[in-house]
């Protein structure tokens, strides 16, 4: 009666299911820690930038474009996240390594003309912290052998 | 558009974009009760123009229109342009980034073969449990592309020439641990889902498409290789490096649902299989040549075909001297898929209850059939 | 005696007849104390309303933890309870759209019946030997199948007034289904009433007090578990709304309250059958005496059993897919309405060699 076996058999393997962790991130309370290659908004250092360009040419989607900045006397690139991708073409084609990707991608505004972030805006990173008032805990994902679970790193 | 007149017995059903299990599509059903008589498949819901848009990007800045084309699958659709991209400008790909480039896309497929089969199982009435495993099961791999190149599916790793990063410490070892959790879970599946009596109620002998009409048809993909016919792009004209890979083309013979199910969930295993090879015998080298963003292609034409986990996609390539491509035309594997859905009301008997489930087997990405 | 006529009196005659009135109200309410404790508390409105809200939270819960997911969370503190009241106050104050062209009688009633006809069943079930709110004595349990004869008939009101082509579609789903359920669970039942002796629900339950009907009648047991799930429009046979065909089957144009008295249908059915389930196959209310309080334990085990078979029957949903309808229709008619004639002979062999 391998037929009966077959139908009772899913039922044995759902129910063990109920007493596994879930696996979800509770977001205010808790944030995920991402890799160190992770795409996330710009940080521009103004001494390395050359005003070469480049940026502003290899980007696919033009949102970057050079606007001079108080203090200083070239232009810098101003980037609008309205219509960024996050390829990564600008920061990997700058000669001089002068834009850099960050882990902070709380962005939504209610305005959106406040997206085009100039080279001033573009140089401050916040913290997460000061962007998420409510988190509690940072943690990251590990793999046991049948379950992907999360764990806490630090706390806030 | 212009619909067919409909017989006057007949009762025309709108599986129309408001549905919970429709996509991104409208779908016509002419059914007198529960048997569907005849299916018309409305799409362009979701065209974008992007070999339109391509025209106005270099070759480098198109491959970020071209990933969005399919979510799901984002590395073999960008690899199909390189290539392309690779042949119009004339250069060689050195090993290791070739051995990379396998890497990424067999874990791509995996990701949308995985989908797939959530989907598959939602659409039987299995209540979204298996869906929401199979979510699950992608986060371990979305954490292994963030890892390698940064993004969790619009990676963007491939450029003319090579791949833009290489692996980080310790990445050979999370491959093989992720392979290792994926197969332990997949006898979870095959146990719960596929020999559950239940589901193969629901999918043998539905929707049976011969060998003979799945070629005259122009089926491609797991719905060709689910009739028992052996056609795979990686094995017919072998980029990357799938001719030094070690893995067999899966076929079956039953040519119903339930065939095309297992046939992609046995080549979730060789991708497993090739994903550890990958991992344990990656030559050393470097992982690009030298390309410049702005380059300009020599005037010619230029065709790559390659394998996405939905099927064959071909890229045909125009250029003329400039840093744009003159024009690109693609022709996607879902787009001929669902005219051989079309067909198989008239070829098979299929009820109202079977048409999600015959959907879901040939699995169409409807942005990737609109481009 | 005419109360209203003598009310509108002087002073000192309200007086004495208002008293007079509430004296009438206060004999009335201690004399007929235990029906309307019954009919109000258990198994009335508050066991069906209660039940109804825990086991949408309970389903809720489960099933996301099956899924490896929270369920609700945010609302009531951690563990969601208050989720189920703010749907609901939710669902009393949005706004119930009525289409063009809908029979609007049967559109606006039938929601309604569909789930307090099963709720007219719940009266017959003893819980006690002398809790049953209504003793009709030997005609417990025809009475009960005959009121769970008219539940089918909303449903198919409700599509076809529905003027929508899915909703026509699920309404004559519910009539296959219908079809191929109801006749195995007659004969189940009667086998039972065969083996008992009599049609009265509280001495089936008596006769129940050595062995369960579940162990000499184990094939009826199991056929009359797939017929509740049939019955109650249960996954894995939820056909008539399968929510990735027909966008919602008969329920699609239902906003609002009445969308919330549809959901309430499917937990009061579930509730009816498995209530008549645990009667007819699981020794009812029998039990070990607790501390001495037989009406009190006898009440806890048939709630203890009901929490029970309300478990197995939510873990149901997330293992099976649901069949085609003719599937379904030869499930009903070629095997389970045979095996359901098999039991019947089996229990007749047993009676007639006197074992029984």
């Amino acid at each position: 009666m391998s037929w009966i076996k077959r139908l009772l058999r899913p039922i044995g393997i759902v129910a063990p299911y109920i007493f596994r962790n879930s696996q979800t991130v509770a977001y205010p309370t808790e944030r995920l820690i991402f890799k160190d290659r992770f795409r996330g908004r710009h940080k521009f250092y103004f001494e390395r930038c050359i005003s070469c360009g480049i940026c502003a040419r290899v980007c696919p989607c033009a949102s970057i474009v050079l606007v001079p900045a108080e203090g200083h006397e070239k232009t810098y690139p101003s980037i609008d996240y309205n219509t960024c991708s996050f390829c990564g073409y600008c920061v990997e084609y700058c000669p001089k390594q002068a834009l850099e990707f960050t882990d902070v991608v709380e962005l939504a505004v209610k305005d959106r003309s406040t997206l085009k972030y100039s080279p001033e805006q573009l140089s401050v990173v916040p913290e997460i912290k000061d962007l998420v008032p409510r988190m509690k805990r940072r943690i990251e994902a590990y793999l046991t052998d049948k379950e992907m679970k999360y764990r806490k790193v630090k706390d806030v | 558009m212009s619909e067919p007149t409909i017989k006057p017995e007949l009762m025309r059903i709108s599986w129309g974009p408001q549905h919970p299990m429709s996509g991104q599509t409208r779908i016509l059903l002419d059914t007198d009760g529960e048997k569907v008589h005849k299916i018309i498949a409305d799409l362009g819901y979701t065209h974008r123009g992007i070999e339109k848009v391509l025209e106005n990007r270099s070759l480098l800045g198109g491959l970020i229109p071209i990933e969005r084309m399919a979510m799901v699958d984002t590395a073999n659709i960008s690899i199909g342009y390189v290539t392309a991209a690779e042949k119009a400008l004339g250069i060689q790909v050195p090993e290791r980034a070739q051995w990379i480039r396998s890497l990424v896309c067999e874990m791509s497929r995996i990701n949308s073969h995985l989908y797939a089969f959530g989907l598959q199982a939602e659409a039987t009435g299995y209540f979204p449990a298996v869906f929401i495993w199979t979510t699950v099961d992608r986060e371990v791999l979305l954490d292994l592309f963030e890892e390698l190149t940064g993004a969790r599916w619009s990676f963007n790793h491939f450029l003319p020439g090579g791949v833009h990063k290489d692996f980080p410490e310790g990445f050979k070892e999370k491959i093989i641990e992720a392979a290792h959790y994926l197969r332990n879970r997949f006898k979870d599946y095959w146990n719960a889902m596929i020999e559950n009596p239940m589901f193969e109620m629901r999918c043998d002998n539905v929707a049976i498409l011969e060998p003979k009409d799945a070629l005259r048809l122009g089926a491609t993909g797991p719905v060709l290789r689910g009739s028992g016919i052996p056609i795979d792009m990686r094995k017919e004209e072998p980029y990357a490096a799938y001719a030094d890979l070690d893995w067999q083309i899966i076929t079956e013979d039953a040519c119903d649902v339930m065939a095309r199910t297992k046939v992609r969930f046995h080549e979730i295993g060789q991708s497993l299989n090739m994903m550890e090879q990958i991992a344990k015998e990656i030559p050393e080298g470097e992982i690009k040549t030298r390309f410049s963003p702005f380059a300009r292609a020599p005037a010619g034409e230029h065709i790559s075909r390659v394998e996405n986990a939905r099927g064959e996609m071909s890229i045909h390539l125009w250029t003329n001297g400039t840093t744009n491509p003159y024009r690109v035309k693609i022709m996607p594997p879902s787009l001929r898929n669902m005219y051989v859905f079309e067909r198989l009301a008239e070829l098979s008997n299929m009820t109202i209850a079977d048409i999600p489930v015959v959907i879901n087997s040939i699995d169409p990405w409807y942005l990737d059939a609109d481009r | 005696m005419n109360y209203f006529n003598t009310a509108f009196g002087t002073a000192s005659q309200v007086q004495q007849n208002l008293s007079g009135i509430l004296a009438y109200i206060l004999s009335f309410l201690s004399a007929n104390s235990k029906p309307i404790l019954q009919v109000l508390v258990l198994p009335g409105l508050a066991f069906t309303l209660v039940f109804a809200i825990v086991a949408v939270w309970f389903e809720r819960k489960f099933l996301a933890r099956a899924m490896l997911r929270v369920g609700p969370y945010y609302c009531g503190g951690r563990s969601g309870v208050l989720q189920v009241f703010a749907d609901f106050i939710k669902l009393f104050l949005k706004e119930i759209i009525i289409p063009e062209k809908v029979n609007w009688l049967f559109f606006a009633i039938t929601p309604v019946m569909v789930s307090m006809v099963p709720g007219l069943a719940l009266v017959l079930i003893p819980f006690d030997a002398n809790w049953v709110l209504w003793d009709i004595g030997s005609l417990g349990l025809p009475m009960f199948l005959a009121i769970m004869g008219i539940a089918p008939l909303m449903p198919i009101f409700a599509g076809w007034a529905s003027n929508n082509k899915y909703s026509f579609i699920g309404a004559w789903r519910v009539a296959y289904m219908y079809i191929s359920g109801e006749i195995p669970i007659v004969i189940c039942a009667a086998s039972v009433a065969i083996m008992a002796g009599s049609f009265n629900l509280v001495k089936i339950v008596e006769a129940q007090k050595n062995m369960w009907f579940a162990i000499p009648q184990f094939i009826g047991f199991i056929i009359f578990f797939i017929g509740l799930l049939i019955e109650s429009e249960r996954t894995p046979f939820d056909m008539p709304v399968a929510e990735v065909e027909l966008v919602f089957g008969w329920r699609t144009e239902f906003s609002g309250i009445l969308f919330g008295f549809t959901m309430m249908a499917e937990y009061v059915m579930l509730q009816a059958w498995t209530l008549l389930f645990i009667t007819l196959y699981l020794g009812g209310y029998n039990g070990p005496i607790i501390m001495g309080n037989v009406i009190g334990s006898h009440i806890f085990w048939l709630l203890a059993k009901f929490a029970i078979i309300v478990v197995f029957v939510v873990l149901l949903r997330c293992v099976y897919s649901r069949p085609r309808m003719d599937q379904m229709l030869k499930i009903g008619w070629n095997y389970l309405t045979p095996i359901a004639l098999l039991n019947l002979f089996v229990v007749l062999a047993l009676k007639l060699w006197g074992i029984f």
